[in-house]
């Protein structure tokens, strides 16, 4: 795992909560993973566990994003490895959708995100949560945050 | 009863409709062009049509204290309507449930007389139907390999989405401007479910199962990300909001866009979009201008492209200037009877009062059963990039198609 980048304090803060939607099998497994071997991660995130990343669509993610999230992301299995044939394919084509969306209306694509996981692996999960809120530091920086445009 | 109609901002479209309310004898009706100067009069049912911005506030509280029922008429009034596209570029077009409470909806670009006089009368209107269940084009529902921007008139028995059309038919009801009649895939003026646009997103998502998406490696997790570069998915889809978000930007949940305006709320709904959707808004725009706007903007695209069009199309779009000219006549001596024979002319021409059957190099389906189709049908165009300019439009378009600035010199708004 490469080293965590510096983010300030107040981009931190602006960071309440992160929604993670994570399939129940490499996702969750992953995120299990983790726990047992005691690796830490931002608070921020706030894991929703789904049965597949396909079950979450442009709804579940403004719903999260509308009533209080800062960013929304899905981990979903690798690819070729969904346990649902091609659930995390197909919300990766949803959540292209939405960034585009995002930008079309003048804010960054960083607040939604899809990741993949191993289960065997709890570094993927946690690599994929500092992936997410590297980004949103990001974000943050440039544009502000969701809240502020609405 | 007491009637009083009350036209914001915007097409006068709608407003222009409820001309046929007055050939009923019950009520009592009263055009109100100007509802800033209203002097305050208790009245049984107010009609609100045209956009409405935040200036309009103390209007419209004026409005529902002196009446009993508020009925917001045509989806300007009840969700923003094609005019609310401006809010990409941070205007604030609401409906009118942001202002008041307690209003009955009647849907639809343009929206239908029949539904307003039930519930002027207070009665049940009449449960309508999706409008793929009365669609007559078959689904497969499998998934796309590719989307398609403009329309092909060679098959008239699958389903738009499935030859990879962004048809909304999903989402709306049946209606009685039935743009799908006329090859023209449904805009969803009148959504059935909540947050349609949102809906229909996620559809089309899944839809594009078979169309490729870029992932990268994650460095961090050490496993594939979804990309952030473009890919053949954001290509297919060059104009999200204006597919989708058309009429419902305002009630969707999205955030209010970011985008810097240029300042004129008409040339902001205008710009973002895509060529070939261009007759299509300007056709919605309506009211008494419509036809020789989207008329102007195909002819100046046609003269400089050097897209050939026969004597039979410049024949029709003749007549429909001609019934332009009276409709004005009609609209300002506001006479029902004429209203109903003029508009039915320009349907049997136009296809609807949103001119659907409109399209670059001539029409989308026949008009007439004794013409011979092939003389005028529209067939698919190059998008060249550039400046068009004649007379009182002017747009600029990329190489992709996206109209980058408009201008619009008379005052159609």
């Amino acid at each position: 795992m490469s080293e965590c980048e510096y983010i300030e304090p107040e981009v931190l803060e602006k960071m309440e909560n992160i929604v993670v939607f994570m399939c129940n099998e490499c996702g969750q497994g992953s995120a299990n993973t983790a726990g047992v071997a005691r690796m830490a991660y931002n608070p921020a995130i706030r894991i929703v566990r789904v049965q597949c990343t396909g079950q979450v669509g442009p709804i579940q993610i403004m719903d999260a994003l509308d009533n209080g999230a800062d960013a929304v992301a899905c981990v979903g299995c690798c690819l070729g490895a969904c346990h649902f044939f091609n659930g995390n394919i197909l919300s990766m084509h949803r959540i292209k959708l939405m960034k585009k969306l995002f930008k079309e209306l003048g804010y960054s694509d960083q607040f939604v995100n899809q990741y993949t996981s191993r289960a065997a692996e709890g570094e993927t999960a946690v690599g994929d949560f500092e992936d997410i809120v590297e980004r949103l530091a990001t974000a943050i920086r440039e544009e502000g945050t969701f809240k502020d445009g609405c | 009863m007491d009637v009083r109609i009350f036209q914001f901002n915007g097409c006068n479209k709608c407003f222009n409709e409820t001309i046929l309310l007055k050939g009923e004898s019950k009520y009592n009706i009263e055009f109100i062009q100007d509802p800033q100067n209203w002097k305050e009069q208790k009245t049984d049912i107010s009609i609100i049509t045209g956009f409405l911005l935040s200036k309009n506030k103390e209007t419209l509280n004026k409005i529902k204290a002196n009446s009993e029922r508020v009925i917001a008429y045509g989806n300007c009034a009840t969700s923003g309507g094609i005019f609310a596209l401006a809010n990409q570029k941070g205007h604030d077009v609401s409906p009118l449930k942001n202002f008041i409470e307690d209003t009955i909806n009647i849907n639809g670009c343009l929206g239908e007389i029949e539904e307003l006089k039930f519930e002027i009368e207070d009665n049940e209107l009449p449960k309508l139907q999706n409008l793929c269940i009365v669609c007559e084009r078959r689904k497969t529902c499998d998934y796309l390999d590719e989307l398609k921007r403009q329309i092909e008139l060679e098959d008239n028995e699958t389903c738009f989405n499935d030859l990879g059309y962004l048809c909304n038919g999903f989402v709306s009801k049946e209606c009685k401007e039935r743009c799908i009649d006329y090859n023209a895939p449904c805009r969803g003026c009148k959504p059935i479910i909540e947050r349609s646009g949102i809906r229909m997103l996620g559809m089309f998502g899944t839809l594009m199962g078979n169309i490729e998406v870029a992932t990268e490696h994650s460095e961090k997790g050490a496993t594939d990300k979804l990309a952030d570069e473009d890919d053949d998915i954001t290509a297919s889809l060059p104009d999200i909001v204006g597919n989708f978000f058309r009429f419902t930007l305002p009630t969707s949940g999205l955030p209010k866009g970011r985008i810097p305006s240029n300042g004129n709320l008409l040339e902001d709904v205008f710009t973002g979009r895509l060529i070939e959707e261009l007759p299509l808004i300007s056709g919605l725009l309506g009211g008494d201008h419509s036809i020789s706007l989207t008329l102007k903007i195909i002819e100046t695209y046609e003269e400089a492209n050097n897209i050939k069009v026969s004597e039979k199309t410049k024949n029709y779009r003749n007549q429909l200037l001609k019934l332009e000219n009276a409709l004005q006549k009609a609209i300002q001596s506001k006479d029902p009877e004429q209203y109903k024979k003029i508009t039915e002319e320009i349907r049997k021409i136009a296809g609807n009062m949103n001119l659907s059957n409109l399209s670059y190099g001539g029409f989308r389906s026949q008009i007439d059963e004794n013409d011979d189709f092939e003389e005028y049908k529209a067939h698919p165009f190059e998008v060249i990039e550039g400046t068009y300019k004649n007379g009182s439009i002017e747009f600029t378009i990329d190489p992709i198609g996206i109209v980058k600035k408009i201008k619009i010199k008379e005052g159609y708004v």
